[in-house]
């Protein structure tokens, strides 16, 4: 059962009331419109949201929600057209693609649905690759990453490529790619989606940990049930608009 | 400097995800270059040839003449007397002597040979046998008789089209009619002077180049009977000379210039005696630029596609390293990395190939005696084998061509890549 909350507003138990450097993302009536020609499809209409440091939570919604579009927003990949975007008390509007890249690249992670992977580097080239990108020694770069390696259960698999990975194995790599700059947000989209419901359990476990024992923040975008049960608050998208954002009742506190 | 090199290694592991595409290609991209060697390596042996064979058949690779002579080709410019000893002494002392391989003297002059059947225009060269063979290739090609010899005061050696022409073989009697040299610096008191002189020779060889015109044409006779058949006794028109080197034509020309300062004469290195040559190189220069011009342009675009493939095939991979921060401009890096290690494969297989090849051709030669259906194929080539001759500087220009074109080339796909627009680059459907 989810407590019901208006439409927009967070609450004490998603957040701490206050300004934007409060909050690890916070959007104002974000919109968001593709263009195919002379076609409009209107993706985000006007969504605002606040998200606190360490929060877990889901954006669900059907295909074509834009729970996808809004990830991306979020992540600095695609830009609103118009209302304030603000991650980390930076106004993502205002920044350069080459400010958004670093942005990316020092403050944020990725996980995607699918092809996370470079082939052609090794699970430990591919898991270092943005501490490489930060200029990162090769020592502390080994280290951060065997020691992640050894909490999310890859410990031995260093030095085999993707295509020797199973899928589940592939996305911890992708989830320790992620983690080891030690963003301050992590961004997944779909990231069980092609997973069996065994494996997608683990990765949960995994990430779920994470969050809790470094409070990483992390943000779904997802269909699976799974992923919803685990998360602490649901965010659902309708027609590109907020239609529910509640904690999930197992998580809502005690007055 | 480590993501420089992370960049690299991803761009030279890429090339490997399809071991055979890449050979493939490489393997094209490599003959390309190895065609490029080797027709370059015949060009140049057969300008070498060119010039060894057109040399000796012509003025050797410097000639001494009277000044004038080149443009006019007037019988009548001769050489002063003391030309002759003076270059022969000074080409006789070091350092000269070892570039040297030949002198010869000879007195050149038109006229007309007749035989009981018919008579033709010919082209007299009056010659010192000896100091001729030493020289010239002609000597080297009769095919009957015998060559000049110093007692043969009425021996005259024609080509086989003349003979033929003329209806004579080896022992015939021929007549053979010129015009006395009118000396500018003498009153033409001897009544012999300027005008028609004749003498009857007998045809003691018959040579065959398999040069139209010079088996038609060219009759070699002793120097002191042509001499005296123009009323110039000591007198020669020029004087050809033979090296051991042609490299060594433009120094010796110099030399003889300052020896013989002051002097009448010319002193002319076969760049110079023998334009025609030289515009033919630059023709065959400038078709072998058009044609390897091709050759580049096809090379270029087979690098241009397989690396375009693979950026578009990889449209993907590019959004994600960007997403995960990477900046267009490393992205660019990678993929002129990749089309760099792909252009290294395919130069060092171009090379194995052209090197193989041009072995085999400057070793045993490349015999086109079928082209030309037993005769000569230029007026300057008398043995149509050819040898490749591919020197270190030609081939490292080629690569270093191939190399740049390649490079430059590779800038298209590596821009295409750095501007992946996202989020479009990340839609796995």
């Amino acid at each position: 059962m989810e407590e019901q909350v208006a439409i927009g507003k967070p609450t004490a138990e998603h957040g701490v009331e206050g300004d934007v450097e409060t909050w690890a993302v916070e959007l104002k009536e974000a919109r968001k419109t593709y263009r195919t020609g002379p076609i409009e499809i209107p993706a985000l209409r006007g969504v605002s949201l606040r998200i606190a440091p360490g929060e877990f939570l889901a954006i669900a919604g059907p295909s074509g929600s834009g729970k996808t579009t809004l990830l991306n927003i979020i992540g600095g990949l695609d830009r609103a057209d118009d209302g304030e975007v603000w991650v980390e008390g930076k106004n993502l509007q205002l920044l350069t693609s080459g400010e958004l890249a670093h942005m990316r690249l020092e403050r944020l992670g990725f996980v995607f649905q699918a092809y996370n992977l470079l082939p052609v580097l090794t699970a430990m080239e591919n898991a270092e690759f943005t501490l490489l990108l930060q200029g990162v020694p090769v020592e502390r770069r080994r280290e951060r990453v065997q020691k992640l390696f050894l909490e999310i259960g890859l410990a031995g698999l260093e030095n085999r490529r993707p295509a020797e990975l199973s899928g589940g194995q592939q996305q911890r790599v992708a989830v320790a790619r992620a983690m080891v700059t030690e963003p301050v947000l992590i961004l997944a989209d779909e990231p069980t989606a092609n997973l069996d419901s065994a494996t997608a359990l683990s990765l949960l476990d995994v990430m779920e940990k994470l969050n809790r024992d470094h409070g990483t923040t992390f943000v779904f975008s997802t269909h699976d049930p799974q992923v919803m049960e685990r998360s602490r608050r649901w965010i659902r998208l309708r027609d590109g608009q907020i239609a529910s954002d509640a904690a999930h009742a197992s998580h809502i506190l005690p007055p | 400097m480590s993501g420089v090199l992370l960049l690299v290694k991803i761009g030279w592991r890429n090339l490997w995800r399809n071991p055979r595409g890449t050979l493939l290609t490489a393997l094209a991209l490599g003959l390309g270059l190895a065609l490029l060697l080797v027709s370059l390596g015949l060009l140049d042996g057969l300008h070498e040839k060119m010039v060894s064979d057109g040399v000796r058949f012509g003025t050797g690779h410097v000639v001494i003449q009277a000044k004038g002579y080149q443009d006019t080709g007037s019988q009548d410019l001769l050489l002063p007397a003391q030309v002759v000893s003076t270059t022969a002494e000074f080409l006789h002392t070091e350092p000269m002597k070892r570039l040297v391989r030949g002198v010869s003297p000879r007195l050149l002059a038109s006229g007309l040979l007749s035989s009981a059947a018919n008579a033709a225009g010919v082209g007299i060269i009056g010659i010192m046998p000896k100091e001729e063979r030493a020289v010239s290739l002609i000597p080297s090609r009769i095919v009957e008789g015998k060559n000049l010899t110093d007692d043969e005061q009425s021996g005259v050696v024609i080509g086989a089209e003349l003979a033929r022409k003329l209806e004579v073989k080896v022992g015939s009697k021929v007549v053979l009619m010129t015009q006395a040299v009118q000396q500018p610096d003498r009153e033409a008191t001897d009544p012999g002077e300027g005008g028609m002189q004749s003498t009857l020779l007998r045809v003691s060889g018959i040579f065959r180049t398999g040069v139209q015109a010079v088996d038609a044409h060219v009759v070699h006779l002793l120097l002191p009977v042509a001499q005296t058949l123009l009323g110039v006794p000591g007198r020669v028109t020029q004087i050809a000379v033979l090296l051991e080197r042609e490299g060594d034509s433009l120094m010796v020309a110099r030399d003889l210039r300052k020896q013989l300062a002051g002097v009448a004469v010319e002193v002319l290195p076969w760049r110079e005696s023998m334009p025609r040559l030289v515009q033919i190189f630059r023709l065959d220069q400038a078709f072998n630029y058009v044609m390897n011009g091709v050759v580049l342009a096809m090379v270029g675009l087979g690098i241009l596609n397989t690396i375009l493939m693979r950026v578009l095939e990889r449209r993907y991979e590019f959004g994600l390293c960007k997403a995960l921060g990477l900046r267009p401009l490393q992205l660019a890096v990678m993929i002129i990395g990749e089309s760099l290690a792909l252009t290294t494969i395919s130069l060092a297989l171009g090379l194995a190939l052209g090197s193989i090849v041009h072995y085999y051709i400057a070793t045993f030669g490349l015999d086109l005696h079928w082209l030309f259906k037993g005769g000569a194929p230029s007026a300057f080539v008398f043995d149509p084998i050819i040898y490749s001759r591919l020197s270190l500087s030609r081939i490292v220009s080629s690569v270093s061509i191939v190399f740049l074109t390649t490079t430059v080339i590779s800038f298209y796909p590596a821009f295409k890549a750095a501007r992946t627009e996202l989020p479009d680059a990340l839609k796995v459907f």
